[in-house]
């Protein structure tokens, strides 16, 4: 019975109709049809009369016959019955008289009213060795089947396996497509909840990016003009997927419809981390930054419910402050009450960055993080350039750093800048007789940037005696020197350039004693000296790699530190 | 006194340039910015002057330790020969920067009212 199936050579027209059935199957059938297919093809090869397939269900361990659409199949544990034999052995079973067969049930012909004779049960296994189902032909037309047909229908059962196989494959395929398209359904309403374009803030530059792990992800931001000033808002929901994708989205659209309402910073945090608190389940809870931005003070007050480290680069001193959260994340507990919120004061060239844990947390292969300090390190390097390029820079630096290593966070990037005042450069022969021009260029610069222009003439001399003095003493460089102007809080920073010449700090240089007898004075040094009495500070710079001296200078209506007294009579503290 | 020496101050109107001449009663009117580029001219003038001078900075904009210089080396010349530099109409900069580098304790200074 147990056909030693390769022991058999198929005659042609055997050979011939297995090619025909193998043609058939080849079409891009649905499983039914598919189905179908095969036990028509069984028949038609076999000459039978009727035909079945079981397919199996590795998950239950059962083989499933698929009676009709729509009609519950019928379900049978592997090992019961000749069906469930032939699974378990893998091996054709050969009945030629099936009410003598133990294994038969009798009971399916009593519901159908057809007399089963004779039946032949083989199994179906796929080019991998893997069991598909189970394919039964009954009654053998005109006697039983025989040796011939056993080998027949091996060869038969092997191409039905790997069609139904495909066809399997293929449906699984469909269903995993369906399931993606819906979460990039998902992805773009998650999207459409992030600002498309950039709020426009004159004199600030405005970035905001959010990169998922996945299709979908736990993280939030948005970047928006209210009546309450610029929103800022970073959330960041535990997990990554499509669960925490719907608590932030519900948290931003509530902060929105609050501030929209009218609600100040601290009514909408604490109303939007209650509301949280009562639906989010109880595992859940949302970090999150928001900020409100006054363009017209450049103050930001904020509160951060567990989302840290908040940087904000400083431009003046190219060092990053770092805060703390206020409070715990949102959604975690109600609040009756609530810490004050915390200020920050936006200078010319500061920049604010909140950025998720995602780009903090970042692993390289060797599980260390990109941590804060790598992206201080990004920032001081790129703070010029405009915040889009910085945030992508700034990925780019995070990828690079994980050499390969999958995305396991969610990573959003909040970058708010306020714009450096445009710099003004211009270069000029070094001569004596150019601070004619440079005087004009100081002039321009005034009136184009709006500086006071009671500032002018302590600059143009400050200019002038830095000048002059690189005229004095290097003469012998040809290269011109550059001039630098940038406006800043109440005033204007100006630097002079001047290359290949050797150090010389004229900042160091000794103060004159302004009052001797005017028999002992000499003009000489007296630049310096009134430098460094209209001047809010000065330092010099030195790099041997180019041979550049550089000078840079801040003159503001706040007048000189206190140590050097605007009102110094210079006669008091010369002397003593 | 402005009105009585149109002449040198519309010369200089607009201009980054130094005028320096003797005005209508015997002051030296000294216009425009006393820089480094300007000084040379200032200081010929300034070494044919004699006796007690009086130099009307009302018009003078601007002065850097260059200009300090020219004031200085007069000042020192006059003083020699019982002469003197005074300074008169001097504009709040220009009395900073007189201050600040001890020239109010060399030279008379009369502020501009």
């Amino acid at each position: 019975m147990n056909a030693p199936t390769d022991q058999r050579q198929l005659s042609a027209r055997d050979m011939k109709a297995i090619l025909g059935v193998t043609r058939a199957l080849a079409a891009p059938f649905d499983l039914m049809t598919m189905l179908n297919e095969v036990v028509n093809a069984a028949k038609q090869v076999l000459d039978a009369d009727r035909g079945s397939v079981w397919l199996y269900d590795a998950a239950a361990d059962e083989l499933v016959l698929e009676v009709a659409t729509g009609i519950r199949p019928v379900r049978v544990p592997a090992g019961v019955g000749l069906v469930g034999a032939c699974a378990r052995k893998r091996q054709i079973i050969n009945v030629p008289d099936c009410y003598a067969d133990p294994r038969f049930d009798p009971g399916v012909d009593r519901s159908s009213g057809y007399r089963t004779r004779c039946m032949l049960t083989l199994p179906l296994v796929d080019h991998k060795d893997v069991l598909v189902g189970v394919m039964q032909v009954l009654n053998k037309s005109g006697g039983v089947f025989d040796v011939d047909d056993e080998v027949l229908a091996a060869a038969l059962a092997a191409q039905c396996a790997v069609a139904l196989q495909r066809v399997r494959m293929t449906e699984a395929l469909l269903e995993g497509e369906r399931m993606r398209q819906e979460l990039e359904m998902a992805r773009v309403v998650q999207m459409s909840t992030l600002p498309a374009v950039m709020p426009s803030l004159p004199g600030y530059d405005l970035f905001g990016t959010f990169r998922p792990a996945e299709l979908t992800g736990g993280d939030t931001f948005d970047l928006a003009m209210q009546d309450q000033g610029l929103l800022v808002v970073l959330g960041d929901a535990t997990g990554h997927g499509i669960a925490p994708a719907l608590s932030v989205t519900q948290m931003q659209a509530m902060l929105r419809i609050a501030f929209r309402l009218g609600a100040d910073l601290e009514t909408a945090f604490m109303q939007v981390n209650n509301q949280l608190a009562d639906t989010l389940p109880s595992d859940r809870f949302i970090t999150a930054f928001i900020g409100l931005l006054d363009p017209s003070t450049h103050r930001m007050r904020f509160h951060s419910g567990g989302q840290g480290p908040i940087l904000h680069f400083q431009a003046a001193s190219g060092t990053c402050a770092h805060y703390k959260p206020t409070s715990f994340p949102l959604g975690a507990m109600r609040l009756s009450s609530l810490r004050p919120a915390l200020t920050l004061e936006m200078h010319p060239g500061d920049i604010l960055l909140v950025l998720s844990d995602g780009i903090y947390e970042y692993q390289d292969p060797a599980a260390d993080e990109f941590g804060q300090q790598r992206v201080e390190e990004v920032v001081r390097a790129h703070h010029r350039k405009p915040v889009a390029e910085l945030s992508t820079i700034l990925l780019e630096s995070v990828h690079a750093f994980g050499r390969g290593a999958p995305q396991g966070d969610d990573m959003t990037v909040v970058l708010v800048k306020r714009k450096a005042a445009a710099t003004v450069h211009r270069t000029f022969r070094r001569r004596i007789d150019s601070i004619q021009e440079i005087f004009e260029f100081t002039a321009a610069t005034f009136a184009r940037e709006h500086v006071d222009a009671r500032l002018l003439p302590s600059v143009d001399l400050t200019v002038e005696e830095l000048f002059t003095n690189m005229v004095k003493y290097s003469p012998s460089s040809s290269a011109e020197v550059r001039i630098d102007m940038t406006r800043i809080e109440g005033g204007v920073e100006v630097t002079l350039t001047d290359y290949d010449v050797e150090p010389f700090d004229v900042t160091r240089s000794p103060d004159v004693d302004v009052n001797l007898p005017i028999e002992l004075r000499k003009p000489g040094g007296l630049g310096l000296h009134l430098i460094r009495r209209l001047v809010d500070s000065v330092a010099y710079e030195y790099s041997t790699e180019n041979r550049q001296s550089r000078i840079t200078f801040r003159m503001t209506d706040a007048g000189p530190p206190a140590a050097d007294g605007g009102a110094d009579t210079g006669g008091a503290n010369a002397r003593d | 006194m402005r009105d009585r020496r149109p002449q040198t101050a519309e010369r200089i109107q607009g201009e980054r340039m130094l005028a320096i001449d003797f005005g209508p009663d015997g002051v030296v009117v000294i216009a425009g910015r006393l820089d480094a580029a300007q000084s040379p001219s200032a200081q010929a003038f300034l070494d044919r002057v004699e006796g007690t001078v009086t130099l009307d900075c009302s018009r003078l904009e601007y002065v850097s330790s260059a200009g300090l210089g020219v004031l200085l080396k007069t000042q020192k010349r006059l003083l020699a020969t019982a002469g003197r530099l005074r300074l008169s109409g001097v504009n709040r900069h220009l009395q900073d920067i007189f201050i600040y580098s001890g020239f109010d304790q060399i030279f008379e200074i009369e502020p501009a009212r």
